[in-house]
């Protein structure tokens, strides 16, 4: 082998230096291919974690001569496993758009009008602090509002406290999770967590309702999917649309949008009357199970057939795989659940039913999560607000997230008090909330709107001042502290320096907090500082999680119920509430109960939405990476409906809905794989902002034609699928 | 069946655009050349020599072999992506690569055709020769006229299949995979070089001889095409055939023939009798021809690239 | 001497792209241009419909034709693993390996010229780790290892499972085989 290799690079170094000899102009582009060939060049690897979602997967970025050339997953981390999906793969794609936000820039026309001028840091910060302080003045510090999302959350939320507002929005609760956690919370006493706790990977039987998981691309889930799939267990896959994961489905249930209700009751009903549910399980865990009984009578698999479009044999026979493979059956939880206004019920509807089946606790159903908790850095207590925060409305189990159009509407009628400052970060809220029309209105009421953003998206490109962020390639974030099956603590580190004037969010914060009287709530001088004291107080060892990204705490681990880690539920009652009285008292329906939503007239289409592997949100439409694999989005439409309408496959066409707003032109998706009363976008598309060129106007806006929305009047989450369009060719 | 592909490339999706027109004219020219190559050495070989008397084709002829030649592979030469490795096609010889096979042979060719077109020059034109080791060359070629005329010949055979061989390699392209295409080629070529003989022969007896020799080949070329066809129609080939322009080529050939028609039934004695009009219609038909064959290398370039192995 | 071989997995493949990505990421593969697709096919009406999802590469066939159809020896088959490869520096840019190639596989690099694909990765191999797009394949879709190594990933999921190879009639001899059913019936 010695020899042979000798020889090959003899022949390597000779063949090029026939090339040199043969044609003498030939030559520095040949050696430099040959140099590349014989991998003369070194590269340095630095661990961090990815910010293209939410996810937060463990990446390894491999450097060349000061170029991220290309990002790998973390073997170590639980969350890539060593893989990352497409966009975290294009992550560099955000740190080279040439569209980025460069330095700060302030408005100069009116607000819309995209005019601004750049400003130096010290300009800009004064600027902004000067305007909070006036606000505070004037109206009192919870006038100041902030919406964010991901980690820029970790630095502004502090900000906040300490100015002295805790009115913040994540559209994570009420445009996403929320109901969710809410259900979860009432029944369990705790939400399935962020990695949800699915322990797929040892389930008989998987269903999905509505979750799309391949194009939902949550990395360590969707291993875990595969897996499941290779592993052999039966999915039951509820969705109007023949998505990735019903192709791979064992049964697909082409269930009537806006029934999914009737199809979880009637299972219940099913598993109840044949006894399939685990009745050691119910008697020594749960609470309420004769009521439950009593009143998911009424919902038979005849009855919900004339609802959801589910032949009633199907509905049975799916109801008996899922009662006979329990407890190892999951039933996912969902993660996108803001549908039509009930959607706390519904989720109550899928917590009842994993109780019902034993799953929760138990492998292939949820794991549960780490006992384990890191200790909080002595901090200054924040300054006590007599004011109380108005966001979250009037609903009773709104969560800590804040719900986001709370505080759009007290910014339009100033009750019960005014808003008049938002501060955005890490979230375009104009792709994000329903009724845009209202956001905008909300914006033109402020006084100051500050996006902290690394791309000009929609709603920085309303601003009366931007912040350049970096990107999660350039900075330090939060330390992770993850909590999974186990313990683990990931850092975000800088992979290269900033480019152009953009700044780290931790440093904008800390900047602005001295600005406005609260720079003691920073006492450190670099987050770095910040994190060697976690690290100290934890006994992680600093140095090491630098090296290796990912420091896991395997000890921490009990997924599920044994002898030596009993059942313990965090509900009132100590068990799973199968009734819960919480819901009762603040005078809501204590079990789930079917409500009928409207379905559309003849000539409309329900409009549905959903992700592309390729893209988050709005955010990476412009990446170059992400980009062109799906420039645009399509809309899907039966293929016999698009017929009926003229319309072919690459047709462009335009939606129209109900309140008749018109989307940008999007091209027509004819297709078998969707229901013939409903229509599907990939969210994000279709974006304002004439500088993020590549994306400009590129598909249609799902979000500009959601201008209704169903409140869940339990939690406040927004229910967007209840927008109904037209389709109309583009000449 | 619903078919969505990401991360396809341009030039092979959604179907194969590797070559263009410029390749198209490299087969036609270069079919032509080699045909010319094989029309001028029959010319120069018939009747001992004889034919050739006082036909200024008879030198005009291979002179323009080389040329068209040069024409053609300066197309193919501009087809290439990457021209300054070009030398690496003479650094090797792949035996398995008609492409090989065609960089050697055009380079064996060319000086072949060059010399032939060298030694058939009359003395009025030898002034042309600048140097002197041009003409000790073609003097020192003078006894070996013959046998340069037969090289010409044989390299032109070679040629005109050769401009086959290189796309019927391709088992990727089954319009392409077809043992009859570098027939079919060669007698396109042969049809190029008759006509482009019959339109330059100055002589109306060697003008009818080629429209003669051409309305055979094109007979023979239609019987091939129609071979080829079925077997198309019979694989996967057959899902892009281009009918259109197949049936164009047809139809011009068949009118090329239909003019000469009546030229057919003329014997040689008569023929430098021939009126003005016939000697038009010789000039028409070969234009078709010549139109026709052009028409055909295009259609095949393209149609073939249109066809995928399923 | 290793004899490297691909298996895709098709039964895994969620169509995520991962492989695209972090393919042309690894090898700087131009803008617009990929040595690897992923084709999503479904067939049928709604709603019985089936979906195949399929991931495509070079095959790294046993018989190439983009290697004997090349002119000047810049396409090889490497005889110590027989990986299909391309000296770049001898490639005229000729494309009858693109016309050549039944699986469409190649492209022209357009700034450079030359004829380019996929490599199986053959620099990460050398330093022993897997191909980029193995390597990050969310579902475990493609599996990669050594055919004469009876207990390399390859030849374990081969093992009772029935493997196709794409074009098989073309008499190219892939070595990337997919795996697209459940052996065991249902």
């Amino acid at each position: 082998m010695a020899i042979d290799l000798t020889r090959r690079k003899f022949l390597k170094i000779s063949g090029a230096a026939t090339v040199g000899a043969t044609v003498a102009l030939n030559l520095p582009d040949n050696f430099l291919l040959w140099a590349e060939e014989a991998g003369l060049v070194k590269a340095t690897y630095v661990p961090t974690y990815c910010e293209i979602c939410f996810w937060k997967c463990g990446a390894i970025a491999k450097v060349i001569n000061g170029r991220v050339v290309k990002l790998e997953g973390n073997p170590a981390h639980p969350n890539s496993r060593g893989k990352l999906c497409a966009r975290g793969s294009g992550g560099m794609g955000l740190l080279y758009d040439p569209d980025r936000i460069k330095t700060p820039l302030i408005r100069e026309g009116k607000r819309g009008e995209g005019k601004y001028r750049k400003a130096s840091w010290e300009e800009a910060l004064a600027m902004v602090a000067e305007k909070m302080n006036k606000i505070k003045q004037k109206y009192g510090p919870q006038s100041m509002a902030l919406f964010s999302h991901g980690c820029p959350t970790d630095h502004f939320l502090p900000l906040f406290s300490a100015y002295g507002s805790q009115n913040i929005g994540m559209p994570s609760f009420a445009q996403c999770r929320g109901p969710r956690d809410v259900g979860f919370e009432l029944t369990f006493g705790e939400n399935p967590g962020s990695p949800e706790r699915v322990d797929m990977v040892n389930s008989k039987v998987v269903v999905l309702l509505g979750s799309h998981l391949g194009e939902n691309m949550h990395n360590s889930q969707v291993q875990d999917f595969s897996e499941a799939v290779s592993r052999g267990a039966k999915f039951i896959v509820a969705d109007p649309r023949f998505s990735i994961a019903a192709g791979k489905a064992h049964t697909w249930l082409p269930i009537r949008p806006g029934t999914d209700m009737a199809l979880l009751l009637a299972w219940t009903n099913i598993i109840i009357k044949e006894g399939l549910y685990d009745k050691e399980y119910v008697h020594s865990h749960t609470n309420g199970f004769r009521e439950l009984a009593a009143s998911v009578r009424e919902y038979t698999p005849e009855w919900a057939e004339q609802e959801t479009d589910i032949p009633a044999a199907q509905i049975i026979e799916t109801a008996r795989l899922i009662g006979k493979n329990a407890p190892a059956v999951c039933i996912h939880p969902g993660r996108h659940t803001t549908w039509y206004g009930d959607d706390v019920q519904r989720t109550r509807a899928i917590a009842i039913l994993t109780a019902l089946l034993g799953s929760w606790g138990r492998p292939g159903g949820i794991f549960l999560a780490t006992n384990a908790t890191m200790p909080k850095l002595p901090a200054k207590p924040y300054p006590v607000i007599p004011t109380p925060p108005l966001n979250r409305g009037d609903f009773k189990f709104a969560g800590a997230e804040g719900v986001t159009q709370v505080i759009r509407t007290a910014t339009l009628t100033g009750k019960p008090y005014p808003i008049k400052g938002w501060f955005v970060s890490g979230t375009n809220l104009m792709k994000a909330l329903p009724n845009q029309q209202a956001t905008l209105d909300a914006i033109n009421k402020l006084d100051l709107l500050v996006v902290v953003d690394v791309m000009p998206y929609d709603t920085a490109m309303l601003a009366d001042v931007i912040l350049p962020e970096c990107s999660y390639l350039e900075r330090h974030d939060t330390l992770v502290v993850g909590k999974g099956k186990m313990m683990n603590v990931s850092i975000r580190q800088p992979v290269v320096p900033p480019l152009y004037e953009s700044k780290p969010a931790w440093w904008i914060a800390k900047e602005l907090a001295k600005r406005v009287g609260a720079g003691e709530y920073f006492p450190w001088n670099t987050y770095e500082d910040k994190m060697k004291s976690q690290c100290a107080l934890w006994g992680v060892n600093y140095e090491e999680l630098k090296n290796k990204g990912v420091v896991a705490f395997p000890d921490t681990a009990a997924p599920y119920f044994t002898a030596t880690n009993p059942p313990e539920f965090k509900t009132e009652s100590k068990k799973i509430e199968l009734y819960s009285k919480e819901l009762k008292e603040a005078g809501f329906d204590p079990l789930p109960r079917y409500v009928k939503h409207p379905q559309p007239a003849a000539g409309q289409f329900r409009l549905l939405y959903g992700r592309s592997p390729v893209h988050t949100f709005s955010r990476t439409t412009n990446n170059p990476e992400l980009h062109e694999l799906y420039p645009e989005n399509e809309v899907w439409v039966n293929s016999k409906q698009a017929k009926a309408l003229g319309l072919k496959n690459g047709d462009y066409a335009v939606l129209v809905n109900q309140d008749g707003v018109k989307s940008s032109k999007v091209r027509v998706k004819a297709t078998e794989r969707i229901r013939e009363d409903s229509v599907y976008l990939v969210h994000g598309f279709g974006t304002t902002s004439k500088e993020l060129k590549r994306a400009y106007r590129r598909g249609a806006d799902d979000q500009g034609l959601v201008t209704r929305y169903a409140v869940d009047p339990i939690c406040g989450s927004t229910g967007m699928r209840v927008n109904f369009v037209k389709l109309v060719k583009e000449a | 069946m619903e078919l969505t592909v990401t991360g396809t490339n341009a030039i092979t999706s959604p179907f194969l655009h590797a070559w263009d027109w410029r390749v198209a004219l490299y087969l036609f020219l270069g079919g032509m050349a080699a045909g010319l190559a094989v029309m001028s050495s029959i010319l120069r070989l018939k009747n001992a020599g004889k034919s050739a008397e006082g036909e200024s084709a008879s030198f005009w002829g291979p002179l323009w072999v080389p040329i068209i030649l040069s024409f053609g592979m300066l197309f193919i030469f501009w087809d290439l992506d990457r021209k300054l490795n070009v030398y690496w096609l003479y650094l090797t010889f792949k035996p398995f690569s008609p492409m090989s096979w065609g960089s050697w042979g055009l380079l064996l060719f060319f000086p072949v055709c060059a010399l032939n077109a060298l030694v058939t020059m009359p003395g009025e034109y030898r002034h042309w020769l600048r140097f002197d080791v041009l003409r000790t060359l073609v003097d020192r070629l003078q006894p070996h006229k013959r046998l340069l005329a037969i090289l010409n010949f044989v390299f032109g055979i070679f040629v005109g299949l050769y401009t086959g061989v290189l796309l019927s390699a391709f088992v990727a392209r089954p319009f392409w995979h077809s043992a009859l295409l570098p027939l079919l080629c060669l007698v396109s070529a042969l049809t190029a070089g008759a006509a482009f003989m019959a339109i330059i022969a100055k002589r109306k007896a060697v003008k009818l001889f080629f429209t003669k020799v051409n309305v055979s080949i094109v007979i023979a070329e239609l019987i091939v095409m129609v071979l080829f066809s079925i077997g198309l129609a019979t694989s996967q080939g057959g899902a892009v055939m281009p009918s259109f322009s197949f049936i164009l080529e047809y139809l011009l050939y068949g009118m090329a023939i239909a003019l000469v028609a009546k030229l057919l039934l003329v014997t040689d004695e008569r023929s430098d009798a021939l009126p003005d009009r016939a000697v038009l219609l010789m000039q028409v038909s070969a234009a078709m021809v010549l139109a026709g064959g052009l028409m055909f290398r295009i259609s095949l370039v393209y149609a073939g690239q249109l066809s995928h192995l399923v | 001497m290793p004899k490297y071989a691909m298996v895709i997995d098709q039964r895994r493949c969620v169509a995520c792209m991962a492989c695209v990505v972090s393919c042309k990421k690894e090898n700087e593969v131009p803008p617009e241009h990929f040595r690897t697709r992923v084709l999503e096919m479904v067939e049928g009406e709604f709603p019985k419909l089936r979906m195949e999802l399929r991931s495509e590469l070079c095959n790294h066939c046993d018989n190439p034709p983009c290697v004997a159809n090349c002119p000047t020896g810049a396409s090889y088959k490497r005889e110590e693993d027989g990986l299909v490869l391309l000296k770049k520096y001898r490639c005229v840019g000729c494309k009858a390996c693109l016309a050549a190639c039944p699986y469409d596989a190649r492209y022209i690099n357009p700034d450079k010229g030359f004829a380019d694909k996929c490599t199986f990765c053959e620099h990460r191999i050398k330093e022993g780790k897997e191909p980029a797009c193995v390597a990050t394949c969310i579902g475990k879709s493609r599996i990669f290892g050594d055919m004469d190594d009876a207990k390399s990933p390859v030849r374990v999921a081969l093992q009772g499972a029935h493997a196709e190879v794409l074009l098989k009639h073309a008499g190219t001899q892939p070595r990337v085989y997919y795996i697209k059913k459940f052996s065991k019936p249902e």
